[in-house]
């Protein structure tokens, strides 16, 4: 099949004007300015509020005692795609199986939510949080410690009515 | 298990559809598994006497007015068994749900999560949710001294820890006490188990979490561990064992079944001695002499530039020290190259003990003298044992010796910095650090046990083969390779490239390895063709 391709004349120079469009153009910019149901959001000004089940970095749930909930049963260094936890479980002085050595690497992880989601004492969530600009890369490395201090929203992975999804 | 003999009768039957023919006075649970087919079970256990009281083994047999506890239940001929059928499902889902009705939901702090058998056979054929709504009675947790922490609640009161102790450790220091619903397992009153030698395999034995390793206590998830089958090292009995190992270190031990050698179980002497496998102060590069220094290069720089001083050296005497912890590889590969070398002594020295530890029913299982797994295999090459009992001393003749000193595998910790001096070139092939081979002229790093393949000979002659555990540190390499490439280079002949083409060349070097091939050997090993005497056995 032949194209047919239509020849457009460029207008030769100093025969037309562009004014008429330039200032079509910046009448919708200011039309814009004083729109007021304008999409820009003024971040950081305006902090974003973020979808109940948004996934970002985690959070460690903590007893009323301070002590970390989790209990190193293994099941999220195991179930995690990206291999990014890293866990030594140990025993502390009442007797109690706790995790030594509880870190995740936040740049690896994809925010998968699947540690949360097998944790068997609500431990480790992943949270509404997004904001973890840092200076060094070895910073994203949280350990137990920084997981615990983390003070933002834990995601709703599931509906709380219907968590079976049923 | 419990009584082989003389059974030569055989006996056919059906077992979900599928024939098989088992000799007479096998349990219909024994010819299911000759099938490859697993009935649930707790209280059986192959080394143990059957009580039939788990009730979790119940199949239906045709012609039986009611389910059979096949662990008990011999097979007959013509015998017609469901393993599936409504009725066996049914009522070991009822069975299993009583067993949960007082369980614990431990499994994210127990240490058998994932090797449980309550787990296996509830997600099996148990119910999908509980239906008990009465609190669980709880016992806590108590010490029996000791390697062995129980957790009450978690028992499933199977008894194989009590038979264990009364009938094959035959030192009854376990006991039920109490009955029915408050049943659980106990020592007698301060006595612990504590002592008795063989009391780790209940560990091993327990169904369920409820007996645990200290040792062991939550330091890893069974799930995690990779198991590699190789030989105890310990002693020269040779327990088939498996190297439970994580990221590159070794975890427990655990026996593996081999009837000839160890049955099903391992001594507490032999189990919790695996530290030295994970040892860090290593040997990890080649180094060799430069001036009056020594500095670390690659092998290839490493047996080039031996080669070149074996032959400025020249025709001197030779003395060797090997370890009876080498493998059988490692041994004929020392004895290669020491006789491409002219030929000359080979010493050994090995610890050793005035005591044996013999599991009672089963005296074949001893926890020998001789602590080294192959002091057999270094005699079959004609090496003779020197020094003391704890494998210290019986080099005094070495003193101003002048010709060539190699030392395979033994680190000579009570030797002097200065051991070795006057030799005219002094080889150290080791893994470990040590002060004494510090002067050596060529240390070279050779892998341990744990992290190659190979053989032992253990106390009666029996070849069993190990396989590695662990990654070898640095530059570290099988023993017998290094020396085998020696060997070669004197020789001009080719290098083995496998442990088991090194194995075939023992053969040739002695009458007890000839004609045995890796084929041969398995997973179970088999007597060398000169098979020793056993003293009282
Ligand atoms: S969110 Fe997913 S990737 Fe991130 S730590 Fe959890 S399981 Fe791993
Ligand atoms: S799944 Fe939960 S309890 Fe288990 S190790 Fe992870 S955070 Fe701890
Ligand atoms: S402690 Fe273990 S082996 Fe002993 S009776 Fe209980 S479940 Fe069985
Ligand atoms: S009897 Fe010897 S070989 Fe067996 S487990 Fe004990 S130490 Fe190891």
């Amino acid at each position: 099949m032949a194209a047919t391709v239509k020849v457009m004349r460029r207008p030769a120079a100093g025969t037309t004007s562009y004014l008429r469009s330039a200032i079509k153009g910046m009448g919708l910019t200011f039309k814009h300015m004083i729109n007021p149901d304008k999409a820009t959001h003024q971040y950081p000004e305006e902090p974003v509020e973020l979808s109940p089940r948004w996934r970002g970095t985690h959070v460690m749930e903590v007893h009323a005692d301070g002590r970390p909930k989790c209990v190193a049963c293994g099941l999220c260094p195991t179930v995690c795609p990206a291999n990014c936890i890293r866990l030594v479980g140990g025993e502390d002085d009442q007797g109690n199986r706790y995790p030594i050595v509880y870190e995740i690497d936040e740049f690896r992880c994809i925010f998968c939510g699947m540690c949360q989601e097998v944790c068997p004492v609500e431990a480790i969530h992943v949270g509404q949080h997004f904001e973890n600009a840092e200076y060094t890369r070895e910073r994203f490395v949280y350990d137990l410690d920084r997981l615990m201090e983390q003070d933002h929203e834990s995601t709703l992975l599931w509906d709380p009515s219907d968590p079976r999804s049923e | 298990m419990a009584d082989s003999g003389t059974k030569t009768e055989r006996v056919t039957l059906t077992i979900d559809g599928r024939e098989v023919s088992v000799e007479k006075g096998t349990t219909i649970l024994e010819a299911a598994e000759a099938l490859g087919n697993r009935i649930p079970h707790y209280c059986y256990h192959p080394g143990l006497s059957a009580p039939a009281q788990c009730r979790l083994c119940l199949v239906e047999v045709e012609g039986a007015p009611k389910l059979q506890a096949s662990c008990i239940t011999t097979a007959q001929d013509g015998q017609v068994v469901h393993t599936q059928s409504d009725d066996a499902l049914r009522q070991r889902k009822g069975v299993l749900e009583f067993y949960l009705a007082n369980h614990p939901l431990d499994c994210p702090i127990c240490d058998q999560s994932g090797e449980c058998k309550l787990q296996d056979y509830v997600f099996a054929e148990g119910r999908k949710h509980g239906r008990n709504r009465e609190p669980k009675r709880v016992f806590g947790r108590d010490d029996f001294g000791g390697d062995i922490l129980f957790y009450g609640d978690r028992c499933v009161m199977c008894t194989r820890c009590v038979r264990f102790m009364n009938e094959a450790a035959q030192d009854p220091l376990l006991t039920v006490v109490e009955r029915g619903n408050r049943s659980v397992i106990d020592t007698f009153f301060d006595e612990g188990l504590e002592g008795s030698p063989y009391a780790g395999n209940i560990v091993d034995i327990c169904p369920v979490g409820a007996l645990v390793s200290k040792d062991f206590l939550h330091k890893a998830r069974a799930w995690d561990l990779d198991h590699t089958p190789s030989i105890c090292p310990n002693c020269s009995q040779g327990c088939n064992i498996d190297l439970h190992t994580r990221d590159n270190r070794v975890h427990r031990l655990k026996p593996r079944p081999n009837l000839d050698v160890n049955q099903y179980w391992m001594c507490d002497y032999g189990r919790h001695r695996y530290d030295w496998m994970n040892r860090t102060d290593r040997l990890e590069a080649p180094m060799i002499e430069r001036e009056d220094s020594r500095v670390a290069t690659g092998w290839a720089e490493a047996l080039e530039a031996l080669t070149a001083r074996l032959e400025e050296v020249g025709d001197r005497p030779v003395r060797a020290i090997a370890s009876p912890f080498s493998s059988n590889e490692e041994l004929a590969a020392l004895r290669l190259l020491v006789n491409a070398l002219g030929g000359g002594e080979i010493h050994f020295r090995s610890p050793r003990t005035d005591e044996e530890i013999p599991l009672p029913s089963f005296p074949k299982l001893t926890r020998r003298k001789d602590l080294a797994p192959n002091v057999k295999g270094a005699e079959f090459l004609g090496m003779a044992r020197v020094g003391d009992d704890d494998a210290t001393g019986g080099l005094e003749g070495l003193e101003g010796f002048d010709g060539i000193l190699l030392v395979v595998g033994d680190a000579l910790p009570d030797c002097a910095p200065d051991f070795g001096s006057d030799a005219a070139l002094h080889i150290h092939l080791g893994s470990y650090t040590s002060r004494a081979t510090e002067a050596a002229h060529f240390r070279l790093p050779i892998a341990t046990h744990a992290e190659q393949e190979g053989t032992f000979t253990n106390f009666e002659g029996r070849v069993q083969r190990f396989w590695p555990g662990l990654e070898a540190p640095g530059a570290a390499r099988p023993g017998w390779l290094v020396l085998a490439a020696l060997a070669a280079h004197l020789e001009g002949t080719a290098v083995p490239q496998r442990a088991e083409e090194m194995f075939l060349k023992a053969g040739e070097l002695t009458p007890h390895f000839q004609g045995i091939t890796y084929q041969d050997l398995g997973t179970r090993g088999a007597l060398a063709n000169e098979p020793v005497a056993l003293p009282g056995a």
